[in-house]
C-alpha cells in the first residue's frame, strides 16, 4: 500500500498567475525530508479501468530534496479582549451573560475568564467536568470555587452571573434559565467566603469561550474551550447580585451613564468581521479567533425576523466550538514563483519519500491561472474550488449512520480518509457537524485537505480531472481559473473566452459566481455544464480572506445538517444561504437543468428525445444513430448518468427555447429524488416508478448567439475515456465543444 | 438539529429466506427484489454485527476489511489479513456477518 499522509500540507493561495508566488506549508511527523517536484495534473484517477494517473513534471528550483518539520494544528475558537488599564487592580466586580451550552465534554469549558496562567491568579466562570456551572477565583496561595449542584441543560438558554468582592471577601454564583416549563427550570444562587485575591495587576487579556494557557508556539495559547453560544457578556465594577446583573445583561443598549459599567460586549456588531465591540464608553474592543459562528440568535431572538441584518439586536450571540479551525498557520516551508509562459492548469507539489519500507507520495494542490488580463486559449475551465473547500476532509461516511444506505453499497475509504478521521484537528467539511452536532458552516483552504487532490477520494477533484484528460487527449487547449477567481473577478474574467466549461459537480456557488456566469451566457457566451448537482447551495467567500467560505444549510435540500432556526443567513454578507432554488435562482435558470436525484447503485443511460432531431440541435448528435443509446458505460456505477443527476423543469426556470435532447430516466430503485423534489409524501417516487429521478441533456440558446449545453450528471466526464475515448459520450462532448468554439451564432 | 439514528431500522429479517441471501450473493450490486432491498436496508442502517467497510489497498485492485467505530470519533479498525480483490466479495463477506447477527443463524458455507 502506498502511503499519502507521511507529509501533508497546503498551498496558499490556491490560485496563482505567472509571476506570482505560491507558498507551501508542510508538516511531517516522521520525515526529515522528502523529494519534491511540481507536477501538472492531467488525470488524477488511479482506477486501472480508466486512463490512470497522468502527471507532467514542471521543472522548478524546488526539484530535489527539501527539509521537513512537524507542526501542530490547534483548534477551538474564542474571543479575546486585550488588557486595559480598567481591568487592572479590579477589587470588586461582576460578570454576566446568557449562555446556550451545546455539549458536556467531560472537561472544563470556560465561558469567561481573566487569568494569568503563569501565576494562576485570576478568575474564570466555567462549566466543570461534571457539567456544572462553576466560578473560581485564585491567587498564588490557592483558590476558592463555588459550583452548582446540577449540570446545565444543553441547548437551553441560561443566564449566568458571578461576582467577587475583595472588600467583603465573598464570591457569588447565580444562574436562571430562560424557559421554566417541562423540567427546563434551573436556578442557582450561591455565595461563599473567599480569602484569596484574584486581583490582577499584570497584563492579562479577558477571554470568552476559552482561557489562556500561558504557552506559546508550538503549544496552544488557549485551552478549556467552550461549546455553545454566549450572548451579551458584561463586566461590571461592583459586586452585584444576580437580579441586578441580569438587568444589565438584558439591556441591549447599555446605560452609558453608569460609571461602573466596564464592558458591554455586543456580538451583533461587526458580524461580518473578526471584531467584537464593547458598547460601554470604555471601548474595550477585541476580536475572535478561528471563526466561531457569528450571526447566531441570542436569548432574546423572537423569531419574527430571520435575517440578522433585519434585527441585529436579536443576534447578539456567537456560537463557539472547541474544534473550530480556519487556518492551520503553519510556517512557509517552500515557495515557488510561477514562471512566465507556464501552461494554465491543475498543479500540485508532489512529495515522495520512503519510510520504513513504505513509499509515500503526497500531493499539495494549487491552480495556475493564465497571466492576469490575458488568455492563452479559447476554452476556460472553472475549477470548482468552492466545492472542493466545501467537501474538505469530509467525515460524513464515517460519522453519519445513514451513509451506507444512501451510497447503496459498502463504504470504501481511502487511506487519506482514515488519516483525516484520526486527525480531526485538520478540520471538517460542510457535510459534517462539530462535536456538539451543530453544522460546520465555515471552511477554509488554509489547512491540509486530503480528499481534494490526487488520491483515493474520487468525488470532485479526481472526477474533474477526467475532463482535463479528455481535453488534452483531443488536443483542446484550455485555461483554468478557480471559483474564487470568478467570485472576485466576475464576468470580465469569462468574457474573452469562446467557451466556458464547468466541471463534474460545481455544487457550491456564490452570488458573484452565479452573476458572472449568467452575464457571460447572456452576452453571447457558450457554457458547457458537464456535471451534475451544480449551482445548488448558496455560499459566500469571505470579503478579504482568501480561501475562506461560508454556507448555512436551510431546512430543505439534500442536507446533512440543518441550521438552527433564524441562523440561515450568511454572516459574511447577510445574504440568505440554503438552496439557490430558495433564492429564486434554481439551477434550471442558469443551465436548463437542476438537481433531481442521487443514483449510486447503477448508472443509467440516455435515450434520444425528439428535440435531438431538430435542425438547430443536429450538431450535438452528429455521428450517432437515430436510436443510439448514450452512455451505457462509464467508470462510475457503469453509466454516464449516475451519482447525482439533474433534470429540466420549465416551472423551475428551464428556458422556453431550451431543447431537451435526451433523458436518462431508467434510474431504477436506486434513483432517489432530492427532498425538495417531493411536495408531499407519496409512494412510488424512486426511479423504478417515476421519471422525476432523471438526467436530461439540454441545449439552450442564449442571447447574442450564445448557448448553454448541460448533461446533468456527475458521471458524464468519467465515461469520456471509455473504449480508448471512442464512445458516444466523448463524441457528443466533442461535437458541442467544436461547435461552441465556432464563433458563428448558435 | 437533524440527525439520523441506527435505531430507526426495524424490519424483521426472516431467517428462513435463504433465497434472498442467494440473490444477494448472485448480484451484490443489484438490481434487487423488493424483499431483498428491505433486508439490505435493515443491515446497512442498523449496523448490526458491526459497521463494516473497506479501505483501499490498491485502487481498483485490492481492498482490506475495516470497521467503523460504534462511538463517534472512535478508532477505525483495519484487518490487513482480510483483503478482497473485488468489492462484490467484500459485500458478501459483510452480508454474511450481518445475516448471522440479525437472525442468529450463520449462512451455509456452501453459499460461498
Amino acid at each position: 500500500m502506498k502511503d499519502s499522509t507521511k507529509v501533508i500540507g497546503y498551498a496558499s493561495p490556491w490560485s496563482v498567475a505567472p509571476g506570482e508566488d505560491v507558498q507551501f506549508h508542510l508538516s511531517s511527523e516522521v520525515l526529515k525530508s522528502a523529494s519534491a517536484r511540481i507536477v501538472r495534473i492531467r488525470c488524477a484517477d488511479a482506477d486501472p479501468r480508466g486512463p490512470g494517473i497522468k502527471v507532467y513534471h514542471q521543472p522548478s528550483p524546488l526539484d530535489g530534496e527539501i527539509p521537513l518539520a512537524s507542526y501542530p494544528i490547534h483548534t477551538g475558537s474564542f474571543g479575546e479582549i486585550p488588557d486595559a488599564k480598567l481591568l487592572t487592580g479590579l477589587q470588586d466586580f461582576s460578570i454576566g451573560a446568557w449562555i446556550w451550552p451545546t455539549i458536556l465534554t467531560g472537561g472544563d469549558q470556560v465561558v469567561f475568564a481573566r487569568k494569568d496562567a503563569a501565576t494562576g491568579k485570576g478568575w474564570r466562570l466555567f462549566i466543570n467536568s461534571d457539567g456544572c456551572l462553576s466560578f473560581a477565583v485564585s491567587d498564588e496561595a490557592g483558590s476558592s470555587t463555588i459550583t452548582a449542584s446540577q449540570p446545565v441543560l444543553i441547548r437551553e438558554w441560561l443566564f449566568v452571573h458571578a461576582s467577587f468582592s475583595a472588600t467583603e471577601g465573598t464570591i457569588t454564583l447565580s444562574a436562571e434559565s430562560l424557559e421554566r416549563d417541562g423540567g427546563r427550570a434551573q436556578h442557582v444562587s450561591l455565595s461563599a467566603r473567599s480569602t484569596v485575591s484574584p486581583v490582577l495587576n499584570t497584563a492579562t487579556p479577558l477571554t470568552f469561550a476559552a482561557e489562556l494557557t500561558g504557552k506559546s508556539a508550538p503549544y496552544s495559547r488557549t485551552g478549556h474551550h467552550f461549546n455553545g453560544k454566549i450572548d451579551r457578556p458584561r463586566l461590571y465594577g461592583q459586586a452585584l447580585n444576580g437580579a441586578e446583573m441580569r438587568s444589565i445583561v438584558d439591556a441591549v443598549a447599555p446605560d452609558l451613564s453608569d460609571p461602573s459599567l466596564i464592558g458591554a460586549w455586543d456580538f451583533s456588531r461587526d458580524i461580518s468581521s473578526d471584531l467584537i465591540s464593547d458598547r460601554s464608553k470604555n471601548g474595550l474592543h477585541g476580536s475572535v479567533r478561528r471563526t466561531p459562528m457569528r450571526a447566531a440568535t441570542g436569548a432574546n431572538w423572537t423569531g419574527t425576523r430571520t435575517n440578522w441584518t433585519a434585527a441585529p439586536e436579536e443576534y447578539g450571540a456567537i456560537h463557539f466550538h472547541d474544534d473550530d479551525i480556519d487556518d492551520a498557520a503553519w510556517p512557509e516551508a517552500q515557495s515557488w514563483k510561477v514562471p512566465d509562459g507556464i501552461r494554465s492548469g491543475f498543479y500540485t507539489l508532489e512529495l515522495t519519500a520512503d519510510h520504513d519500507g513504505v513509499k509515500t507520495e503526497s500531493h499539495i494542490p494549487f491552480f495556475v491561472r493564465p497571466p492576469r488580463g490575458e488568455k492563452t486559449a479559447d476554452i476556460l475551465v472553472i475549477a470548482p474550488t468552492a466545492t472542493y473547500i466545501s467537501y474538505a476532509n469530509n467525515h460524513s461516511r464515517i460519522d453519519q449512520i445513514h451513509f451506507e444506505v444512501m451510497a447503496d453499497g459498502l463504504i470504501v475509504l481511502s487511506q487519506d480518509d482514515v488519516y483525516a478521521h484520526k486527525h480531526r484537528e485538520l478540520g471538517a467539511s460542510f457535510y459534517d457537524t462539530h462535536k456538539d452536532y451543530s453544522g460546520v458552516c465555515y471552511s477554509s483552504a488554509r489547512r491540509p485537505i486530503l480528499n481534494q487532490r490526487p488520491g483515493g477520494y474520487t468525488f470532485n477533484y479526481v472526477n474533474d480531472t477526467h475532463l482535463l484528460d479528455w481535453l488534452e487527449e483531443e488536443g483542446f487547449a484550455y485555461d483554468v481559473i478557480t471559483d474564487e477567481d470568478l467570485d472576485r473577478g466576475g464576468a470580465d474574467l469569462l468574457k474573452p473566452y469562446r467557451v466556458v466549461l464547468t466541471m463534474t459537480h460545481p455544487e457550491y456557488t456564490s452570488k458573484n459566481m452565479l452573476d458572472g456566469l449568467q452575464t457571460y451566457q447572456a452576452s453571447g457566451g457558450r457554457h458547457m455544464y458537464l456535471g451534475g448537482n451544480g449551482f445548488y447551495w448558496r455560499i459566500a467567500f469571505h470579503p478579504t480572506i482568501s480561501g475562506l467560505i461560508e454556507m448555512r444549510r436551510g431546512i430543505t435540500g439534500l442536507r446533512s445538517w440543518e441550521a438552527e432556526a433564524g441562523e440561515e443567513c450568511l454572516s459574511f454578507t447577510g445574504e440568505p444561504s440554503g438552496l439557490w432554488r430558495s433564492s429564486g435562482r434554481a439551477p434550471q435558470r442558469l443551465t436548463g437543468v437542476g438537481f433531481s436525484a442521487q443514483v449510486f447503485d447503477r448508472g443509467a443511460s440516455y435515450r434520444r428525445l425528439p428535440d435531438s432531431y431538430l435542425p438547430r440541435a443536429a450538431f450535438v448528435m452528429n455521428g450517432l444513430a437515430e436510436d443510439e443509446v448514450i452512455g451505457n458505460f462509464g467508470l462510475r456505477a457503469g453509466g454516464a448518468a449516475a451519482l447525482e443527476i439533474d433534470r429540466a423543469d420549465r416551472d423551475l426556470g428551464t428556458a422556453p427555447q431550451a431543447m431537451i435532447l435526451a433523458t436518462a430516466d431508467n434510474t431504477g430503485a436506486g434513483g432517489i429524488p432530492a427532498p425538495e423534489e417531493l411536495p408531499v409524501l407519496y409512494r412510488g417516487f424512486s426511479g423504478e416508478e417515476s421519471n422525476i429521478s432523471r438526467a436530461d441533456i439540454v441545449l439552450t440558446p442564449t442571447a447574442d448567439g450564445g448557448a448553454v449545453f448541460s448533461v446533468g450528471s456527475i458521471a458524464w466526464c468519467c465515461a469520456l475515456s471509455h473504449k480508448g475515448y471512442d464512445n458516444n459520450v466523448a463524441r457528443i462532448t466533442k461535437n458541442v465543444l467544436s461547435r461552441f468554439l465556432d464563433p458563428a451564432p448558435i | 438539529m437533524l440527525r439520523t439514528s441506527q435505531d430507526t431500522a426495524h424490519f424483521e429479517i426472516d431467517p428462513t429466506r435463504l433465497d434472498l441471501a442467494r440473490e444477494f450473493r448472485h448480484a451484490p450490486k443489484g438490481p434487487h427484489s423488493p424483499e431483498l432491498r428491505r433486508v439490505i436496508h435493515r443491515m446497512r442502517w442498523s449496523g448490526a454485527g458491526g459497521r463494516w467497510c473497506v479501505v483501499t489497498v490498491e485502487p481498483g485492485v485490492r481492498w482490506m476489511l475495516a470497521r467503523l467505530p460504534d462511538e463517534r470519533f472512535g478508532e477505525i479498525r483495519t484487518y490487513p489479513e482480510t483483503t478482497f480483490t473485488s468489492l462484490n466479495d467484500a459485500e458478501w463477506h459483510v452480508f454474511r456477518i450481518r445475516w448471522e447477527a440479525l437472525t442468529g443463524n450463520a449462512l451455509p458455507v456452501e453459499m460461498d
